[in-house]
């Protein structure tokens, strides 16, 4: 791996505000990622980990704290510069896949490369590149609703890939799919991970995605603890995670049920 | 307006030799095509984001319908009401050019002059040095002369109504120092040939007359025919006269006729040969209008002035007005429902629209929020997520004004010429050709305005409430 890291958390704060309730999401967060890295990153709910994933990806900004990816401070970034800034370095894989119904496949991974100056044909060719990478050129003209679970997850990764960003984020990318999709889907970022060097950010509560990271850090309370390495997470984490029952050891942390 | 004539005969000669069933349909498909075209355009000039636009509002097919028909329906009603108001507008407002002038009795409607005032007020009572002169050719009398066909059975259809004029005011002259002027009469500026050969006939043929279209098909009449008028204006004034030509297909025009003045002035002049020698009741009263086309309201004011101070015209006195407050004045019983139609009718109809647009553009926000939030998060800039909102939303407006325009258009002018819709004297309103981009102007306008609030809302979504989950 690069000596330096393409992620740069430093010092981050991050709270929500209700009413006049200060919620602290995360607290005093330092983190790196390494170019080419494939970091899992699991805690129960209400722990941060989308927060933190949003604030990586420049959907949001940090209440204090400085955030760098590649050299791009993106945390004093206006909205604009972000989005700008998105289209070029961030490739974001949702949960439920997130495909617009009226696109056809080929459409929906062409839409980010819409935003760059590139003529019709360059557009084709690597959104061809992208929808093989995933195996579903034969796809290409079929719109969502007429593929399954996995092959639109599948379209998802390509869209993602397409604009060959610095880095993918993945939010519960398996959370939707039946086992064997979710197999395929693993393997699949795995594949990009070794094969074309990404740098791949992975949230899941699921420890067989857990297990293909390199590293898997644990957010508790808004605060990360480094938990494994390439052979697995913890027992315990298995049990985390949707009915907010995981311990909180020190301060305050938000309850389960509410959003983060 | 010279463009519009050859339109409007082509169009009359479609719908003739199609039958008004099958010129329908060539029209809606013909409306549709523009459409068409105009999303073809759309796609070339914007080839990365038309697809994406038009498949979102194919997306809920029947919501996008409605939506359009509502500005259809807005659209159509603005276009009938201004092509009535705006040439309503255009006649009793002062014009810069070509202002004109006209003299009438003073006391007494409607106004009856003697003939023998014509002589004098042609030149605008020019009488000494630093008087204003009107030149030849800038001036026009106006006799009145109606009466029916049909002495036992008088009816509409049998009705025919003159200007009894010198008929070389109805075409372009040239001054002696070789300035052309324009026709006393309006919307005659480009004349056909068959039109100038017609007024030609009627200067060579004191007995000749020239007829609207309508009126001609009404009375049943060719050109070349010879028709006797049963005077209803002139008493024991009946005429004999040979239609020589008619005027060109324009509303203003196609009710109406022209004959020469001189005709009507020996008809009177020969009454007291066979009636004992007394003049005919109106022989001092023939005169009813003169016009006077001066430079401007400077001039006017002078001429005005000049004109109600000569002693020549006391008995009756004349009064002088613009005419376009000589129009005014035939409109003033309908000032309060123009007003109310312009101020009330026309804005209400927006803001009403404006509204079923912003509902119809929330709802299609909320429905696509979370695509939204996606766009967002691919890179899409709030800017760009509002244009989309205001440019789906504009283009439905702006294609739906014009094909109900189109379609109007081509229908109402190319089947009835126009709105019938009787003020006053004018009977029919033609559509404009302006209404071809007032259509799809009030269209996007009111989409515009409808659609800023959802579309504002569409650029704030915020990326971590949308994907906020319990995980």
């Amino acid at each position: 791996m690069a000596s330096e890291p393409i992620v740069q958390v430093v010092g981050v704060h991050k709270y929500f505000t209700r009413g006049s309730e200060q919620i602290d999401v995360l607290q005093d967060l330092n983190l790196e990622v390494q170019e080419g890295e494939f970091l899992g990153l699991m805690g129960p709910s209400g722990s941060g980990k989308t927060t933190l994933l949003n604030l990586i990806a420049g959907l949001d900004k940090p209440s204090q704290g400085d955030i760098w990816v590649g050299d791009n401070k993106i945390s004093q970034m206006s909205e604009g510069e972000l989005a700008r800034w998105r289209t070029r370095h961030i490739g974001f894989i949702f949960q439920f896949y997130h495909l617009l119904p009226v696109l056809t496949a080929y459409e929906n991974v062409e839409l980010p490369l819409l935003l760059l100056p590139l003529s019709a044909a360059q557009r084709r060719q690597q959104v061809t590149m992208a929808l093989d990478l995933v195996s579903l050129s034969d796809r290409m003209k079929h719109r969502p609703g007429q593929l399954s679970g996995g092959q639109q997850q599948r379209v998802g990764i390509a869209r993602a890939i397409v604009t060959d960003p610095t880095l993918i984020v993945a939010d519960e990318p398996t959370g939707d799919l039946d086992a064997r999709s979710a197999e395929d889907i693993l393997n699949l970022l795995t594949e990009l991970q070794k094969s074309l060097r990404k740098t791949i950010l992975l949230v899941t509560h699921d420890p067989r995605a857990a297990s293909r990271a390199q590293r898997v850090l644990h957010l508790e309370k808004g605060q990360l603890v480094e938990k494994g390495t390439l052979s697995g997470a913890e027992p315990a984490l298995a049990g985390a995670g949707r009915d907010g029952s995981t311990a909180i050891k020190e301060g305050r942390s938000i309850p389960a049920g509410q959003t983060h | 307006m010279r463009y519009i004539a050859p339109l409007e005969n082509y169009l009359h000669f479609l719908q003739q030799v199609l039958g008004f069933r099958t010129y329908t349909l060539v029209v809606v498909g013909a409306a549709f095509g523009f459409v068409v075209i105009a999303c073809g355009l759309l796609w070339l000039l914007f080839p990365k984001y038309a697809s994406f636009v038009l498949k979102n509002l194919f997306r809920n097919k029947l919501r996008t319908i409605l939506a359009g028909m509502a500005i259809m329906v807005l659209a159509l009603v603005v276009t009938l009401v201004w092509s009535i108001l705006v040439p309503l507008d255009a006649f009793v407002t002062e014009k810069t050019s070509d202002f004109k002038v006209v003299v009438t009795e003073r006391w007494k409607v409607p106004s009856q002059m003697p003939f023998a005032y014509a002589a004098t007020l042609e030149e605008g009572a020019y009488s000494q040095p630093g008087d204003v002169r009107v030149e030849p050719g800038n001036s026009m009398t106006w006799m009145f002369y109606a009466g029916f066909l049909d002495k036992q059975n008088p009816s509409f259809e049998n009705f025919a109504f003159f200007f009894a004029m010198d008929p070389r005011s109805l075409l372009e002259r040239e001054t002696k120092d070789g300035k052309k002027l324009p026709p006393m009469m309006d919307d005659l500026e480009h004349p056909d040939e068959t039109f100038k050969q017609a007024v030609q006939k009627l200067v060579e043929n004191k007995s000749g007359c020239i007829l609207g279209r309508d009126r001609l098909k009404a009375l049943n009449k060719r050109v070349g025919e010879r028709i006797r008028v049963y005077s209803l204006t002139l008493k024991d004034a009946d005429l004999d006269l040979e239609i020589v030509g008619t005027f060109p297909n324009l509303p203003r025009y196609n009710q109406v006729g022209a004959m020469h003045r001189d005709y009507i002035q020996d008809s009177i002049d020969a009454y007291p040969r066979t009636h004992n020698g007394t003049k005919h009741p109106l022989a001092d009263k023939n005169l009813n209008l003169v016009w006077l086309r001066v430079a401007d309201s400077e001039t006017y004011g002078k001429l005005g002035n000049q004109i109600m101070s000569s002693p020549v015209y006391s008995s009756p006195a004349v009064k002088c007005e613009t005419a376009a407050s000589g129009t005014s004045s035939w409109l003033e019983p309908y000032k309060d429902i123009f007003w109310g139609v312009k101020w009330l009718l026309v804005p209400v109809l927006f803001a009403i629209m404006a509204l079923v647009m912003a509902m119809a553009i929330s709802i299609s926000v909320r429905e696509r929020r979370t695509e939204m939030a996606v766009l967002k998060v691919l890179g899409f800039s709030p800017a760009r997520i509002l244009a989309i909102v205001l440019g789906e939303a504009v283009l439905v407006g702006a294609l739906s004004g014009f094909f109900i325009v189109a379609l109007a258009y081509l229908l109402i002018q190319g089947t009835l010429g126009g709105i019938p819709f009787p003020i006053a004297w004018f009977s029919i309103w033609p559509i404009p050709t302006d209404a071809l981009w007032w259509g799809p102007a009030f269209g996007a306008l009111t989409s515009l305005l409808g659609s800023l609030i959802p579309a504002w809302n569409a650029r704030n979504i915020k990326v971590s409430e949308v994907f906020a989950k319990v995980a």
